[in-house]
């Protein structure tokens, strides 16, 4: 069954196209990772499907939920964290956290007991008693974290939730976000930090111009596009080699290894049928010791420039 | 109305915690105290003009009581817009609104909660601000009139009701606060103006602190026109603020 499901969503501010006929099909118990450049399309998405927003056109379903604008039936079910969370400056962290519990009428014994465990969980319970408008940003996204699982959601959206974290905050929230799949919550991460996306996520949307470019398994995807890469490496330098390779017309790049004196490298092919056929000839005609020669799996990243065409922020 | 009751209380503790409550009722209290101490002295110090033969004449309890009532058309319209401008569009402008509502409670609820709780705030104010006026004007004028005195407060706080629930309805409008306040005080200003029109007197929310400055001084007129008016107000604006802020995008 799927947890999120929509069918040719379409928002237009004015002239302007936010969202484009946008359809996608997200399974349970899985963490789907939005991504796109900035602009593209991911937080009017979110919006959306969490009914903050009205699309002009096309239908969604989110935990078997109809998204409707305002719909209380379907805010029950999910937990949300925008890019930037805003809290009420004046309250303490476990008072917010008291206060999403209480409206999402929650037994009084079990707020006090979900607000303990998310405060460990975010690492903020030396500062519950401390007024938010003291928080740093880090803090607050980690607080904002916390109140989108108050609620246990089914799904949870989350909007860049580990940029303003430090690297062990960062880390955090990854393993937070690994046990909470295995706990039966999927989760829709809309993303700009490609490696966290790679690390935690199943499946990958990236949308440009509102539009979806692609929607894969993360392992899939690089598969598909690994046609360009390989990796070379020999027992010697390889100068004259890679100069050699440079020259030819159906290679675009050579990326030397830092600090391998020229002995591996990666090919980036124009042509790959043509690399597939050369490249292994001309390591035979080198006279060079081969350790290694391989097609290279490309990162997220490496796939992300090449469908959206820029690099990505 | 999901929310209503969580929604309240945050929303009088935001009252309290933000100090909006100890300022409404430091105004009211401070021209609750303030007006019949002026009155009373005010003889005193302004000295007798020969030449025009000017005297300013000894004031009464009733004259006190008028006084502080007229606060309300002026400070307390002010403070009713300044408290109330930014009570939808702050939240709607930092994402508070958008954090709250992705949550199962009601637009409706989002908006009444605010609604009540300025009402409670504001009958603190003028609760205390009427207790000051009531102590001071009997110790320094005499009995201003115990039950005229009540019912004369209460008239005029649903006045100040009228403009709290006017100026919540631009607030839903809008994102800015101070579009919100301007226009508010616009509207508010031509509806207490119209009070002075012959035919709309009688129904204009204005013609309310006419009233009450009436009862306070035992005329037997009555405007119940404008009070029934300034209910379908207080009602219809509710409802139109609800309503738009429900189509609005957060």
């Amino acid at each position: 069954m799927s947890a999120i499901s929509c069918q040719g969503l379409t928002k237009h501010y004015g002239s302007t196209i936010a969202l484009d006929n946008l359809s996608l099909n997200i399974e349970e118990r899985v963490i789907f990772g939005f991504l796109g450049p900035n602009g593209a399309g991911k937080t009017t998405t979110l919006k959306i499907l969490t009914g903050l927003s009205r699309p002009t056109g096309g239908k969604a379903w989110v935990a078997g939920e109809e998204v409707a604008h305002n719909s209380i039936a379907l805010r029950s079910k999910v937990g949300c964290l925008p890019e930037d969370p805003a809290f009420y400056n004046w309250m303490t962290g476990k008072e917010y956290l008291t206060f999403v519990g209480e409206v999402f009428r929650l037994p009084s014994k079990e707020i006090g007991a979900r607000c303990q465990k998310l405060l460990e969980l975010v690492d903020l319970t030396g500062a519950a008693s401390r007024r938010i408008g003291g928080y740093s940003r880090g803090m607050r996204q980690r607080l904002g974290i916390a109140q989108a699982l108050m609620n246990k959601p089914a799904v949870l959206f989350l909007d860049e939730p580990s940029s303003a974290l430090d690297p062990m905050g960062r880390a955090e929230v990854l393993n937070t976000l690994l046990r909470l799949k295995e706990q039966a919550t999927t989760i829709f991460l809309s993303s700009h930090i490609l490696a966290d996306v790679e690390r935690v996520c199943d499946v990958v949307g990236i949308i440009d111009k509102g539009k979806l470019v692609v929607e894969s398994g993360v392992d899939e995807l690089r598969q598909r596009f690994a046609r360009s890469l390989f990796e070379v490496e020999f027992e010697e330098m390889a100068s004259p080699f890679v100069a050699m390779l440079e020259r030819l017309p159906w290679v675009q790049k050579v990326d030397v290894a830092e600090g391998s004196n020229s002995s591996r490298f990666i090919v980036r092919a124009r042509d790959v049928a043509a690399a597939k056929r050369e490249l292994p000839r001309l390591i035979a005609e080198s006279g060079l010791t081969l350790r290694q020669y391989q097609s290279v799996l490309p990162t997220l990243e490496d796939v992300f420039i090449e469908l959206v065409g820029k690099k990505g922020d | 109305m999901a929310g209503f009751a969580v929604l309240l209380r945050k929303e009088l503790k935001q009252q309290l915690r933000t100090y909006r409550l100890l300022i409404v009722a430091a105004v009211f209290l401070f021209f609750g105290l303030g007006t019949p101490l002026l009155l009373h002295y005010l003889p005193r110090l302004v000295p007798a003009d020969d030449m025009f033969n000017m005297t300013i004449p000894e004031f009464t309890a009733v004259d006190a009581v008028q006084e502080y009532l007229s606060n309300f058309g002026q400070v307390g319209l002010l403070a009713a817009i300044l408290v109330t401008m930014g009570m939808v569009a702050r939240e709607r402008e930092s994402g508070t609104a958008a954090m709250i509502l992705s949550k199962p409670v009601g637009r409706g609820a989002f908006v009444t909660a605010k609604l009540a709780a300025l009402t409670l705030v504001f009958t603190v104010g003028i609760a205390l601000g009427g207790l000051g006026c009531y102590a001071y004007t009997l110790i320094i004028f005499g009995n201003p009139g115990g039950s005229n005195f009540l019912v004369a407060n209460v008239v005029a706080g649903l006045y100040l009701l009228v403009c709290l629930a006017v100026t919540l309805m631009f607030s839903s409008f809008f994102r800015s606060q101070l579009a919100a306040g301007g226009l508010a005080l616009v509207l508010l200003i031509i509806v207490a103006l119209t009070a002075g029109l012959p035919v709309m007197k009688d129904y204009s929310p204005g013609a309310l602190l006419k009233w009450a400055n009436d009862i306070a001084a035992g005329s037997g007129t009555n405007a119940w026109g404008a009070l029934i008016v300034s209910l379908l107000v207080i009602v219809l604006t509710l409802i139109i603020g609800w309503r738009v802020f429900r189509g609005k995008e957060l």
